[in-house]
């Protein structure tokens, strides 16, 4: 299609479909109303399993099985961006260093990487008592290894930062979450069955597998982070496509039809 | 809670984890073992989650397995939790499901490149995703799986990184999908600020005896949209074929034959649960009808003019999951049982059609019609299986795939929409005529030579493998698939037992009150033989159309006067079709617009 005939046919029917959505936003409940079902049965089996975090007992032990696929996405996501992102025949590794990093730079990343680490571990630690938890913490311990980069230098940063454990702890991370469940059948019966004492409700020692379940998120999605922006790293900065003349195809193209082959 | 088989209901979410810790555990292998080992490691895998989901299955057989995960049974009628709701058309597509992934991991041992492992921990996480889906009675939580189906999906359609075009066809299809599924959340984000609840049989009783007002009928419409992407619908159909043209012939094996028949699954399993008592079932029936028809024909209008082997079965999937859309929009057990033995059928045959693809793929290195022509002529075995195969697409008695026709035609007929069958006839003759086209050129070399048409580019493409002869582990899982089909269509009992599947699938009450309180719901069917007069009749019809139409093509003399009459109509569609993913995205909003005139238009 053309353009500007694209740009109909999108408003006619992104048209329709906004018309339907208005009138369904004017049937739902009005903003604020008292009408809340989730809300008044998911705050008492919380507080049943000393959760003081409602939002993490929701994730982890009400609604465990959609955190079980959740995760199984982020993990899906790193592989895929892993695999599509790797190291072709036509591509190498690049040699030159540029760059400098400005000394105010360098030890304000310094200061900031134990800093942000730590409350990395605090987010993940108190998730089942304050906002927070795997997900969130798991990001700011993934992000903040990467003050590494910020600070320093690319190649500095592929020295001290291994791949392959972050790609373990990414499965380790994964495969904890589906064990724990599969121990809860064995204890109970029931998959993902908060099986572990509940503890003292609001204590570092509550909500039995909430946190457990929110450390083997926190590990995998950590990991997952590093995976994701170091694929992402090499791609950008580490590698370059071999000068012309060997291989066939690359990334950056080499003039076929970039629209995928339409019909052939 | 009285569950009668505790064991089983146990089992049931053990068969959603299973694959994804295998998938962990191969990507910790991926760099450690060599590649044999993590063939087996998978091969393992897959098989323990083939016995798991089978188990499932086979209890389901006589009564829904009703699940409540981590314990959180329904407390006067409510409950936080998730449920998953087992019935013979879940775990069954479940077994299917783990059957295809267990043919397809055999079919790449040792061939497609695992990248360390991350082939087999994607094809891993993709079944677990399929698995969840079909397993799932909760709305939330299908959208969950559903999401990781198609997370691992997008990868594997873009395995080959180093082909631009792969790269392309995998970005067409993760962009397309992925709005289509922000649209479904919308959606449920909707129902739940209406129900205050996300478990399809507490949803299914609260919204029971509602009025269809505008709420219901955008949350029915925007809901189903993620779901009918996956199941190609016109106009959501586009993604399918670029992601099939370059997916790994294993990869297109399952897509077409698991995974966008599950998103006509779920979006059934959604109105059967949730909308059914309130969306009137005419104006559910109505709408599909036109939709499943409308994709049929240009499924099958587009397979009769592809070229390329890939592409042609790719949208010869599109017409076929407009066929199983007609059948499901009957709205009746009957229909279902049509629409089941048809995907059964359906999955076998076009699995194997795409891993003998795959074959020619490796051994000449094109997968253009003409450039194959004759060049398979020492592979008289996949040459005489791929014809098998097309005369199954063609519904050719007794495959899966023509009871499953023969019984959907049924269906419409007793409605009253006598041209159902009329439609069914002429798809399945264009999709296996095509097919069969394609295997007496190349495999047998017969009729002219095709010439080189409409500037159509010849291309090399990359295979998945370097083959210079078939190994054995190529060549089972194309016989098993056959078979598998065949047995669909030839297994004493496969229509009763179809029928019953369909008449737990679409028990909305049933459902409902087995999950919530526990009741137990057994139905009953009256044994049946698989055949009948009316669906033999129709299916060799079909199938002798289909022979015809490859003939014709192969030897009948060109008519430029005709062809030249259709020429105008046939550019249009080809247009359309134009592997932009800006136009892919214009139409998804065109579809959603018009699913909702459809539904919604007759009720004010």
């Amino acid at each position: 299609m053309s353009r500007p005939l694209r740009l109909v046919v999108f408003a006619a029917g992104a048209g329709g479909t906004a018309a339907l959505f208005l009138l369904a936003v004017l049937d739902m409940p009005p903003f604020g109303s008292r009408f809340h079902p989730y809300r008044n049965h998911s705050v008492p089996a919380a507080l049943a399993h000393a959760t003081a975090n409602v939002v993490s007992s929701v994730n982890f032990d009400q609604r465990g099985m959609d955190t079980l696929a959740e995760e199984s996405i982020l993990f899906a996501s790193v592989v895929v961006v892993a695999t599509l992102l790797r190291k072709t025949d036509d591509e190498e590794w690049r040699k030159e260093r540029r760059g400098r990093v400005l000394d105010s730079t360098l030890l304000m990343g310094w200061i900031l990487l134990p800093y942000t680490l730590l409350l990395g571990f605090d987010v993940v630690a108190h998730g089942h008592l304050t906002p927070g938890g795997g997900f969130q913490g798991g990001v700011v311990l993934g992000t903040g290894i990467h003050l590494l980069y910020v600070a320093g230098r690319y190649d500095m940063l592929r020295r001290v930062r291994p791949i392959r454990p972050f790609e373990w702890g990414e499965a380790i991370g994964t495969g904890a979450f589906a064990c724990l469940g599969v121990a809860g059948v064995l204890a109970t019966g029931a998959f993902l069955a908060n099986v572990v004492p509940h503890g003292t409700f609001g204590t570092l020692l509550s909500a039995g597998t909430v946190p457990i379940l929110n450390g083997a998120v926190g590990v995998e999605v950590a990991s997952g982070v590093v995976v994701l922006v170091s694929a992402f790293l090499d791609q950008a900065i580490g590698l370059e496509t071999a000068p012309a003349g060997g291989g066939k195809g690359g990334r950056a193209g080499n003039g076929r039809d970039a629209e995928g082959g339409g019909n052939r | 809670m009285p569950v009668v088989d505790h064991g089983v209901a146990d089992l049931a979410p053990i068969a959603v984890a299973a694959p994804i810790l295998g998938a962990a555990l191969l990507m910790l292998l991926g760099r450690r073992v060599p590649r044999l080992a993590l063939d087996v490691a998978a091969l393992v895998v897959a098989a323990a989650e083939v016995a798991l989901v089978a188990d499932v299955f086979a209890t389901s057989t006589s009564g829904r397995v009703v699940t409540w995960v981590a314990g959180w049974t329904p407390h006067k009628g409510y409950s936080v939790g998730i449920v998953l709701v087992n019935d013979p058309v879940g775990a069954g597509a479940a077994l299917c499901a783990a059957s295809l992934v267990f043919l397809a991991l055999l079919y790449s041992a040792g061939y497609i490149d695992s990248v360390h492992g991350h082939f087999h921990c994607l094809m891993l996480l993709f079944l677990a995703g399929m698995v969840g889906m079909a397993m799932t009675g909760d709305l939330f939580d299908m959208f969950c799986f559903f999401e990781l189906m198609g997370a691992a999906a997008y990868g594997l359609t873009g395995m080959k990184v180093e082909e631009e075009s792969s790269l392309q066809g995998a970005l067409n299809f993760g962009i397309v999908n992925s709005l289509g599924a922000y649209i479904s959340l919308v959606g449920i984000g909707i129902l739940f600020a209406h129900t205050g609840s996300l478990s399809l049989p507490i949803l299914g009783r609260d919204l029971a005896h509602q009025r269809p007002d505008a709420l219901i009928v955008a949350a029915f419409v925007l809901v189903l949209t993620g779901f009918l992407v996956r199941a190609a619908m016109v106009p959501f159909h586009f993604w399918l074929a670029d992601a099939h043209a370059v997916a790994p012939a294993p990869v297109c094996a399952l897509f077409s034959g698991v995974m966008a028949p599950l998103g006509a699954y779920a979006a059934f399993r959604i109105y059967w649960t949730v909308f059914a008592p309130v969306v009137p079932v005419g104006d559910v029936r109505r709408a599909f009808l036109v939709l499943g028809a409308t994709t049929a024909v240009v499924g099958a209008i587009m397979t009769l003019g592809q070229r390329h082997v890939k592409r042609l079965l790719a949208y010869s999937t599109v017409a076929q999951l407009g066929l199983l859309l007609l059948a499901l929009a009957c709205l009746t057990s009957q229909g279902t049982a049509g629409a089941l033995l048809d995907a059964a059928g359906h999955a076998g045959v076009k699995g194997a059609l795409f891993l003998i693809a795959g074959v020619l793929l490796d051994l000449y290195g094109t997968m253009d019609e003409a450039e194959l022509f004759g060049r398979a002529a020492r592979h008289r075995v996949l040459g005489w299986l791929f014809v098998a195969g097309g005369l199954a697409l063609a519904a050719l008695p007794p495959f899966g795939t023509g009871l499953g026709e023969a019984v959907s035609a049924e269906a419409a007929v007793s409605l009253g929409y006598t041209w159902v069958p009329a439609v069914f006839v002429a798809v399945s003759a264009a999709t296996g005529g095509a097919v069969l086209r394609v295997g007496a050129r190349a495999f047998f070399g017969l009729g002219r030579r095709p010439v080189e048409e409409d500037g159509a580019p010849s291309s090399d493409e990359e295979p998945d493998v370097h083959l210079r002869r078939v190994p054995v582990s190529m060549t089972v899982p194309v016989v098993a698939l056959l078979l598998a089909a065949l047995a669909t269509g030839v297994l004493p009992g496969a229509r009763s037992a179809a029928e019953r599947a369909g008449a737990y699938f679409v028990d909305h009450a049933g459902y409902v009150s087995q999950a919530l309180t526990g009741a137990q719901a057994h139905m009953a069917v009256h044994a049946r033989a698989n055949w009948a007069a009316l669906g033999v009749g129709l299916d060799v019809l079909s199938a002798l159309l289909a022979v015809g139409i490859a003939a014709a093509a192969c030897y009948g003399p060109r008519l430029p006067a005709l062809l030249a009459l259709q020429r105008r109509p046939m550019r249009i569609l080809r247009a359309v079709h134009s592997g932009r993913v800006g136009d892919y995205v214009a139409w998804l909003m065109v579809g959603v617009a018009v699913l909702a005139g459809l539904v919604g238009l007759p009720l004010r």
